[in-house]
């Protein structure tokens, strides 16, 4: 662990990447308990404002404080990773236990996933279940469970052929047992920087589906959404285009730097998906 | 190669048969009652059950999956509910514009991101290589639709060279048309520039330490062809394999990308088709989309064997 900061400390990106996401999740915290004006606040006197030292980033097309609704939305990407995750390695890790059937049916469910745009299906979900920000995680964590599935399995099946996992099945214990025991610890790492690297993808996707009207409905606040709302004033008021985009930019260019900084420290010879 | 291609015919169509039942699943079964859907539950009985009528939702699931691939097979698409039109025209009127935007990215994206890629693995570990790097890395994490916005507000808002958004239609105004095309193309490029510049980047570095490379220097070939005529000949395989994958992300990202530009194509007909709760619209799009992908896929495999003469068998 002491090995790992130290040599952390030295790795630029994920440097970089660290501050990033602890700037966004800092303030997503913060957010919780306090923003500099409430969310919902409409002051219609003070609309469309550029930034000033009352209103740091604006204000928007009702007066509502920028910054303070800038603060949160990046909720829907960590729940739906989280729910992707959890089944996508509990799928992964049975077809590498199991083989047989179970792992040639999942690979190839797994494929036929993958063979869609996967916008274009988190669209047809959102549309038939109705645009909410549970549906927005359902759908992307529906993406994120092939995604780990696959890299679940192909890391799982690579330990089971090793002499210690042989040594743990000759001494009697079950293919359960041993998944918790020695598989998963084993294949953390490589879970983690998938993970890092799952959360941008899935920060895009929910700002696109809420930029589509698609995400959390208002009054909400989400990027997309505000991104949304921006474009109709951004004649009147092009800065509000700008924040919003860059906070997602950023949150995402953060993860992805993050991501690649740890799979350099945690192990330089993983080869990571990325599923967009 | 003959059996290689017609493998992948097979599994192509054995998804696009999946895909089917899947995109039937999520549209007409899950909501449970596809009428009440498409007109709100604020609605009278009598009109329900006269939809019902209309669009067979009455029938068996069965009846209605295998009437639904008939129409695919003889492109008789039913008609809108929301528009009223055949189905079938009113996508091809799209595919106008769609068709258009997506080649327009994906050239522009090939254009940029293979030279780059190039150049980046020829100066590797410089201080060139790592700003080719960190472009990508800043591609890649730029929301599209977003990248679309900035470029209004530089071209159309501040500079007023290009339009801010619409489409004046290819028969009214041609070079009007591909006017209005180029700052979208260029908002769905960013993404694919960076993912490809990466491909041909690792590509080329793989080969650039081949035997025949080093024997090509030793003959004294000038750079230019031993980059371009004899690396980059095997470097494009891999990059081509992406292009291809890149091209169903090309197709979901115009659905937001032509919102954002107000474009009338097949994006923007999934959008107000959403809104509209169409779901007849809706199901035959993304069955379309997903075919458009398996065709891709399928032209990349055969630029495959095209590029790499050595029979593959694998699939």
């Amino acid at each position: 662990m002491t090995d790992f900061l130290a040599r952390a400390r030295h790795h630029a990106g994920f440097r970089i990447g660290a501050v990033l996401l602890l700037l966004f999740v800092g303030t997503a915290l913060a957010s919780l308990f306090w923003t500099p004006y409430p969310v919902d606040e409409l002051q219609m006197r003070a609309k469309l404002l550029p930034s000033s030292a009352q209103h740091w980033l604006g204000t928007d097309h009702l007066g509502r404080d920028v910054l303070s609704r800038a603060q949160t939305s990046i909720t829907v990407g960590l729940i739906a990773v989280a729910l992707g995750m959890s089944a996508g390695v509990a799928l992964g890790a049975w077809a590498a236990a199991r083989g047989g059937w179970v792992d040639e049916a999942l690979s190839r469910t797994s494929d036929l996933i993958f063979a869609f745009p996967a916008v274009l299906i988190a669209i047809l979900i959102t549309s038939v279940l109705g645009a909410s920000a549970r549906n927005a995680i359902l759908a992307i964590a529906i993406f994120n469970v092939p995604v780990f599935a696959r890299v679940t399995r192909g890391a799982a099946l690579a330990l089971w052929s090793r002499d210690f996992v042989r040594a743990a099945t000759a001494m009697g214990r079950g293919p359960f047992g041993i998944t918790l025991r020695h598989v998963l610890p084993n294949i953390m790492s490589v879970l983690i920087v998938q993970a890092t690297i799952q959360f941008a993808v899935a920060i895009l996707a929910e700002a696109g589906l809420s930029y589509l009207g698609l995400g959390a409905q208002p009054p909400v606040p989400s990027w997309g959404r505000m991104l949304r709302d921006a474009q109709t004033y951004i004649f009147q008021a092009p800065e509000l285009a700008l924040w919003p985009g860059l906070a997602v930019a950023l949150a995402v260019l953060g993860l992805n730097m993050l991501g690649d900084g740890l799979r350099d420290l945690l192990d330089p010879r993983l080869r990571l998906m990325r599923v967009g | 190669m003959i059996d290689f291609l017609s493998r992948r015919l097979a599994a192509a169509l054995l998804t696009l048969v999946l895909a089917t039942v899947v995109v039937f699943a999520i549209v007409e079964v899950l909501p449970g009652d596809p009428a009440l859907v498409m007109l709100g539950t604020d609605a009278r009985p009598d009109t329900l059950a006269a939809l019902r009528a209309q669009y067979g939702f009455d029938q068996p699931l069965t009846v209605r999956y295998l009437h639904w691939i008939g129409g695919l097979l003889s492109f008789d698409l039913g008609s809108s509910h929301a528009y009223g039109t055949p189905v079938a025209k009113l996508i091809g009127d799209r595919l106008a514009v769609t068709l258009p935007l997506g080649a327009l990215a994906l050239s522009w994206a090939l254009l940029v991101a293979i030279p780059l890629g190039v150049f980046a693995a020829w100066k590797h570990g410089t201080a060139s290589d790592w700003g080719v790097m960190g472009f990508t890395q800043i591609g890649i994490s730029l929301p599209n639709f977003w990248f679309g916005i900035v470029l209004v507000l530089a071209f159309a808002v501040t500079w007023r060279i290009f339009p801010a958004g619409g489409f004046p239609g290819w028969r009214q105004d041609p070079v009007g048309s591909i006017h209005a095309l180029i700052l979208p193309a260029l908002a769905l490029s960013l993404g694919e520039i960076a993912i490809l510049t990466r491909v041909t980047r690792s590509a080329m570095l793989d080969t650039l330490r081949e035997d025949y490379v080093r024997t090509a220097r030793a003959k004294g070939a000038p750079e230019r062809t031993v980059l371009f005529g004899h690396a980059l000949r095997n470097a494009l395989i891999p990059v081509t394999t992406v292009a291809g994958l890149i091209a169903g992300f090309l197709i979901a990202g115009a659905v937001i990308i032509e919102s954002v530009f107000r474009l009338p194509g097949v994006g923007q007909l999934v959008y107000d088709s959403i809104n509209n709760r169409d779901l007849i619209v809706i199901k035959n799009v993304v069955i379309l989309f997903t075919l458009l992908v398996l065709v891709v896929n399928l032209a990349v495999d055969l630029a495959y064997v095209a590029l790499d003469p050595r029979p593959r068998v694998a699939a």
